[in-house]
């Protein structure tokens, strides 16, 4: 027997009390893995829809929504004839309703772009110029979609062809209805507005020359907030709302999750006084009592973290097959984050544990001889 | 079986509890529980503690014990001062077993499990409280029960468990708290050859308290007590 045998058998003494209060961590863990790792995937899909872009500079203004607001395009020039800048593309991008689908991300480009040069068309083809009615699909908003080539999708009250059917190399990419930029600006009553302009830098510069390029940027144009690719939508209120309302109900479910812990262990002591009295009785230190009790928290943390990572894996994946999001969620499952988790856990089990491993301090051997 | 008194000469050096004016309050003295007790107890002494409940027996028991503190007065073990140890702890551990009239088995541990409980507490590898506690339990004829839960022992089986766990550390002193007093007479009498045949053979000092006349008259010395006072402390006639 060992000493990891004694807390393995403090947990087992009450299976159904220890089972509802792994169930308890564990949800609260799993809302952890889901919210935070869908709100890291979103701001990884964004990035690497950036990076298949070949984008290394991305100008917009995000202000609260999660689409940027609109500026003129007439920003672009300016940008255009900033030293170091060797490309721009501009761009309108909307997180709308088409059809069925409650939200759908429409990327409009400028005609002739480097944007579109990342599309590898997997059937179809591409829109013949700048004004036919006619969008391409990313693969994914296809299948949620359920089109293919030759239907139509209705975008605000204008009737689109499907020509062609996409592969952009990246989540956000693929799950994007991709048309043309004047058509757009013309379709949703947005002339010579744009809310987004890709740069390409001159090649070869450092990530420290792309950020002083930003800088330079910022200073000549101050309608918008130009940042190195992947920066600028963690940097954006909507997503830092989205982050903190992530952790914020992670927070309120790891704190349920403490208590419920908390509140077992407590209950474990108040029932096992005589146990530990014994246990001082036959010559265990206090210390080792202690350890006992937070070691037994411990473990319940770390078992309902591993639940919670369980179930917050297998809840995402479920979520992911829905519908209504099918197609827009990458979510950061990584092994980072699953540690993390866990970690989490164990640290909640060991907080929750320090009340109750206090009060088993406090009982004297002497008690042991009473009953 | 009487031990013989300890002589005059091993008097001093042979002493393993020297105790001097002992006081025990309770309620900020509305409880006086010992009231001023004296006496000493040898090595390989067998003291048999009586008086009516109450008394202050289970008080005086957990001096020795370091379980709980005296008030005031002096109480030593072996010359040094039990309430100055600096580790009650591991005197408990080392020097101490202790019997429970109501066993006192944990009940998620087997017999074997329960007996290696006080091992934790020394430098005793795994292995070796194993196979401690097998040599233990078979000692006390529990050989076939290694692997019973107290659930599933009678109440005579786990006192021999809870005798088996106080001798885990070879202790130097047994203190046991009426431990037949929860036994039928059967049982309570095998007991008891067990303690005392155990802690001669391993030359413990044996204090044990009973209401049971016939078993303190097992005891090499009695001591009677009565509201906190030792009433009386005869040496019995050997035989």
């Amino acid at each position: 027997m060992t000493f990891f045998t004694i807390i393995v058998r403090g947990l087992w003494r009450r299976p159904v009390r220890t089972g509802l209060t792994l169930v308890g961590i564990s949800i609260g863990i799993a809302a952890v893995v889901a919210l935070v790792g869908i709100s890291r995937g979103f701001e990884q899909s964004w990035a690497m829809g950036m990076k298949a872009r070949g984008t290394d500079i991305v100008v917009s203004n995000m202000g609260s929504a999660l689409a940027p607001k609109p500026f003129s395009s007439s920003v672009r020039d300016h940008i255009a004839s900033i030293p170091g800048v060797a490309a721009t593309c501009a761009i309108f991008v909307d997180l709308t309703s088409i059809e069925d689908s409650s939200m759908m991300v429409v990327s409009a480009r400028e005609w002739g772009g480097f944007s579109w040069k990342n599309l590898k068309l997997l059937s179809g083809r591409m829109p013949n110029d700048s004004m036919e009615s006619a969008v391409v699909l990313g693969q994914n908003a296809a299948e949620v979609l359920k089109k293919k080539i030759g239907d139509t999708v209705q975008i605000e009250a204008k009737e689109l062809s499907v020509v062609g059917i996409v592969d952009g190399g990246a989540l956000v990419e693929n799950g994007s209805v991709i048309l043309s930029l004047p058509l757009y600006q013309e379709i949703s009553g947005n002339e010579g507005k744009i809310n987004i302009i890709d740069i390409r830098a001159t090649p070869g510069m450092t990530a420290e020359e792309v950020k002083s390029l930003c800088a330079k940027i910022n200073t000549l144009i101050p309608e918008a907030r130009a940042m190195p690719a992947g920066d600028n939508v963690g940097n954006s209120q909507a997503y830092r709302f989205i982050s903190a309302m992530s952790w914020g109900t992670s927070l309120l479910a790891v704190i349920v999750g403490v208590l419920g812990v908390m509140n077992t262990m407590l209950m474990t002591v108040f029932e096992r006084k005589q146990e530990i009295c014994i246990l001082l009785a036959i010559g265990w230190k206090r210390s080792r009592i202690i350890r006992m009790v937070l070691l037994e928290s411990a473990m319940l943390g770390f078992l309902g973290g591993i639940g919670g990572v369980i179930i917050g894996t297998v809840g995402v994946k479920i979520l992911e097959t829905l519908p209504a999001i099918h197609g827009l969620l990458e979510p950061d499952l990584s092994a980072r984050l699953m540690v993390i988790s866990v970690a989490i856990a164990v640290i909640v089990g060991v907080l929750s544990g320090l009340y109750p491993a206090w009060r088993s301090s406090r009982l004297t051997p002497s008690l042991a001889m009473q009953g | 079986m009487m031990r013989s008194t300890p002589t005059s000469d091993s008097f001093s050096k042979d002493c393993i509890f020297e105790v001097k004016g002992l006081k025990k309050e309770y309620d900020d003295g509305k409880v006086q529980a010992l009231r001023g007790v004296d006496f000493r107890i040898h090595q390989g002494e067998f003291v048999a503690i009586t008086g009516p409940s109450g008394c202050g027996k289970t008080t005086l028991l957990q001096m020795l014990g370091a379980l709980d503190f005296p008030s005031s007065g002096n109480l030593l073990y072996r010359g040094n001062s039990l309430p100055g140890l600096p580790d009650p702890a591991a005197y408990r551990a080392r020097e101490i077993g202790i019997i429970f009239q109501a066993f006192h088995l944990l009940p998620t541990f087997t017999a074997k499990e329960n007996v290696q409980l006080p091992m934790f507490e020394t430098d005793r590898p795994r292995p070796d409280r194993q196979s401690r506690a097998i040599e233990l339990l078979k000692l006390v004829g529990l050989e076939h029960r290694l692997d019973h839960f107290p659930a599933k022992l009678s109440g005579g089986e786990r006192q021999r468990v809870a005798i088996a766990r106080s001798l885990a550390n070879g202790p130097s002193v047994l203190l046991a708290d009426e431990p037949t007093g929860n036994l039928d007479s059967e049982n309570a009498h095998h007991i008891l050859d067990l303690i005392i045949r155990l802690s001669t053979e391993q030359n413990m000092t044996l204090v044990l308290i009973t209401h049971d006349p016939s078993i303190a008259r097992r005891a090499s010395r009695t001591i009677e007590m009565m509201d906190g006072h030792i009433v009386s402390d005869q040496q019995a006639a050997p035989i």
